[in-house]
This record gives C-alpha cells, sequence and structure tokens, in this order.
C-alpha cells in the first residue's frame, strides 16, 4: 500500500518538474468537499472507500471510532469521515455532522429483516437531522453480488425515499466491491450534486 | 525518478568502486568490515541490504535460503569471497546467525499471512473451541446463554456473533485475543473493565483485532526488522509476533 502511495507521489513530482521546465504555472487545484459516510456495521463502507483510494480491501478491520480518507476523483478531491457502525458508536454520529457538504449512506442489501429496519430507522433520522437535511444524499446499496440482496426498486420503496425524502436531493445506486464502475459513476453525479450547492451558495 | 536514477547510479558504479578501494585499504570483503563495525539489529541490516545489492549470484540467493541449507550457504560466501576460516573463526558464527534472522523473519512473514487468511469458520470445532476459551478466560465468572446472544458486547464485540467482526484479520484476530488473555489474564482483566467505562470506554475485542492488524502491517512493510533482530538471536516465530501484540 504505501509503495504505490510512494510511486504515485515520485510521479506527480516528475508531473511538477516537467511543467516547471515547460514554463507553466501550477495545476489548477481541484476542489475539495467534506463528506461524512454512516452505514450499519458491516454494510462495507471501509471496504468501499479503501477500493476507491486503489487499496486493497482484503486487510480491513471492523472501524473503531472514525477514520479519515481523502478520495481522489478526476474533478474533485472528497474528504470522507468513515463512522464505525456499531451499537455502541451509532448514538454518537451525530457529533461529526458539523461541517458536512454532503453524506454517503451505505447498507447491506442482503441484511435480515431486523438489520434492514434499524438501517431505515437510521437512514430516516440523518434525513430529517437539522445539520444533514439540506444535503445531498448517496445511498449505496452494498452486496449486490450476494444472492440475497433486495433490488434496487425494493430498497426505494421498504425506506420509503419517494415521500421521505421529497424536495431533498438524493442517489441510489446497487452496488458491489466488484463493480467499480457503477460506483465511480455514482460519485460522479454526487459531484454534480456538490458542485451545484458550491454554485447557488455563490449566487446567493 | 530521481531516486530510481539514483539507485541505478549508486547500485551499477559507485559502490564497485567503493568497495574496491575499502578491500585494499583494509584487506578485508564489506561482509566482514561489517561484522567488525556494528552489533545487533544494525549489523544484521546492513547484511541483509549487502546481500540484496551484491552482483554475485550466490550473494543475492542467500537471502532467500531454506533453514537446512544455511550452513552450506555460509560455507559458498566464504568460498566466494576467499576468507580463511583459520584467520577469521568468528565470521562463520556471525554470518550463520545473521542468516538464520534474515531468513526467519521472511519465513515468520509467510507463517503469519497464512494464519491471517484463514477466516473465522462456524463449522470447525477448534475455531469455536478458541472462541468459548477467551470468554472463559475473560468472564470466568459469567455463563454464556447461548453461542448467539447479546452478551458478546459485553467483551467487545460488535453483534450477536463475534464472527462477522473478524474479516481481514481471520483466525489470527482471535489466537491474538486468546494469547494475551492465556499469558497476560489480570492485565485483561484490568484493560477489560476499563474498556467498559461507559463514557470512556471502548469495544475490547474490536480494538484487540485493530491491534493484531496493525501488528501485521508493521510486519509486512518490514518494520518489525530492527525489533526482532535485536529481540530474538535466532529465528524468530509465531510466539514472538504474539509477544509483541
Amino acid at each position: 500500500m504505501s509503495d504505490l502511495r510512494i510511486t504515485e507521489a515520485f510521479l506527480y513530482m516528475d508531473y511538477l518538474c516537467f511543467r516547471a521546465l515547460c514554463c507553466k504555472g501550477p495545476p489548477p487545484a481541484r476542489p475539495e468537499y467534506d463528506l461524512v459516510c454512516i452505514g450499519l456495521t458491516g454494510s462495507g463502507k471501509t471496504s468501499l472507500l479503501s477500493k476507491l483510494c486503489s487499496e486493497s480491501p482484503e486487510n480491513v478491520v471492523s472501524t473503531t471510532g472514525f477514520s479519515i480518507k481523502a478520495v481522489p476523483f478526476q474533478n474533485a478531491i472528497l474528504n470522507v469521515k468513515e463512522l464505525g457502525g456499531a451499537d455502541n458508536i451509532r448514538k454518537y454520529w451525530s457529533r461529526y455532522y458539523q461541517g458536512s457538504q454532503g453524506v454517503i449512506f451505505v447498507l447491506d442489501s442482503a441484511s435480515s429483516e431486523d438489520d434492514l429496519e434499524t438501517a431505515r430507522n437510521e437512514l430516516h433520522s440523518a434525513l430529517q437531522h437539522p445539520q444533514l437535511c439540506t444535503l445531498p444524499f448517496l445511498i449505496l446499496a452494498n452486496h449486490q453480488d450476494k444472492p440475497a440482496a433486495r433490488s434496487v426498486q425494493e430498497i426505494k420503496k421498504y425506506f420509503e425515499l419517494e415521500p421521505l425524502a421529497r424536495g431533498k436531493r438524493w442517489i441510489l445506486q446497487p452496488c458491489s466491491l466488484d463493480d467499480m464502475d457503477a460506483l465511480k459513476d455514482s460519485f460522479s453525479q454526487l459531484i454534480n450534486l456538490l458542485e451545484e450547492k458550491d454554485h447557488e451558495a455563490l449566487r446567493m | 525518478m530521481f531516486i530510481s536514477l539514483w539507485e541505478f547510479f549508486y547500485g551499477h558504479f559507485f559502490r564497485f568502486w567503493m568497495k574496491w578501494l575499502l578491500r585494499q585499504m583494509t584487506g578485508k570483503c564489506e561482509l566482514q568490515r561489517i561484522f567488525d563495525t556494528y552489533v545487533g539489529a544494525q549489523r544484521t541490516h546492513r547484511i541483509e541490504n549487502s546481500l540484496t545489492y551484491s552482483k554475485n549470484k550466490v550473494l543475492q540467493k542467500a537471502t532467500r535460503v531454506v533453514q537446512s541449507e544455511v550452513d552450506k550457504c555460509v560455507d559458498d560466501i566464504m568460498k566466494e569471497k576467499n576468507i580463511n576460516p583459520e584467520k577469521d573463526a568468528s565470521f562463520k558464527i556471525c554470518m550463520k546467525m545473521c542468516l538464520l534472522q534474515i531468513t526467519g523473519y521472511k519465513q515468520l512473514y509467510l507463517d503469519v499471512e497464512s494464519v491471517r487468511k484463514r477466516p473465522y469458520d462456524s463449522d470447525n470445532l477448534q475455531h469455536e473451541e478458541l472462541l468459548m476459551k477467551l470468554w472463559n478466560l475473560l468472564m470466568p465468572t459469567k455463563k454464556l446463554n447461548a453461542r448467539i446472544s447479546k452478551q458478546w458486547a459485553e467483551i467487545g464485540f460488535q453483534g450477536d456473533d463475534p464472527k462477522t467482526d473478524f474479516r481481514g484479520m481471520g483466525i489470527l484476530g482471535l489466537i491474538n485475543l486468546v494469547y494475551f488473555s492465556e499469558n497476560y489474564t489480570s492485565e485483561a482483566h484490568q484493560i477489560l473493565s476499563r474498556s467498559n467505562h461507559p463514557k470512556l470506554g471502548y469495544s475490547y475485542a474490536i480494538v484487540g483485532i485493530n491491534l493484531t492488524e496493525m501488528a501485521y502491517s508493521l510486519l509486512k512493510s518490514e518494520a518489525l526488522k530492527f525489533h526482532l533482530y535485536n529481540f530474538v538471536p535466532g529465528i524468530p516465530t509465531m510466539e514472538h509476533f504474539h509477544q509483541f501484540y
């Protein structure tokens, strides 16, 4: 993992040297957005973010507390604050919402009925929380590769997204660890939503 | 880019001339000079670098030799470098020890990796016994109501079934936890009671598994080399990994 980072760092330094030699200025900085990533334990938050950062999700362990990752995309950098999903940590989620510009909610599409109900309650509280209710939501229905995974339609209906999230901006995306392209696509859509919000704020 | 350029330059030209000069001046090859100047982990580390960068095939292969062939390998090295066993008696012993440490570290990493790759299996009796052992060691006075119950949260597992918490560390996480509880029982109990503090607490077992991940990353990234080279005069074993944990 660290070898890859070092190689990337050297490639970037070479790129900077090249630009300096050709008398071009430093490349334009990509905009950064602060996001918060929540979801029940075992839904796959840490694994998805590791894969997006080109790290192997093989050594992932349960997150205690939280972890911050800077996920690079072509047109933006997302600073994601990922919160652990265990029962004893969930009650502290709201303390981390301050300063977020967007929310990523990950759920396990193949989990039991009880777990799905708990996930629904958490999603609803998040949608209605005063610090999050105006922000764009990216809802990832993870573990779609499992046979017991519920479809996007079932999830949309069960989570009552149409009535509850009316007037808010949200994206529901089915995904799994094997399909990175669909995942990156959904993140591009989220970045577009974040940029729109930025432009709105500037106009006001 | 500049670092790789330097490495190429160093490996092919500079190093060769430096070594030739030093050999003329001191009459000893690089390996002998290292034995004279350094001790402990520094020495083993420098020997390892010297062998890896060497252009001589016998020396390069030395870092990957199997335990049973270490003696033969040391003899081969002495022949290659024209080292007289009568004049420099300690060379053989020192070289053997260094090679054992170097190859032992690599072997330890492979052993740890193979244990880590084994996921926790509910159908495997040994795994189940280990889990029950962990409960009995940490909670000697309480009886577990059922294999799947909310009681697991008392020792810091996240759900009803501890199986879901082992993830990337597999059975290695459980073995580390049991090792700590077995060999340092009173300390484990103290830490467990502190972890259950309502405000300042944390999940004991989950943090334990995170520590396993940390120890494993250090082993993998070779940061553990200096510690093990200093601490273990011979071949590092799983026991030493557990002790480090």
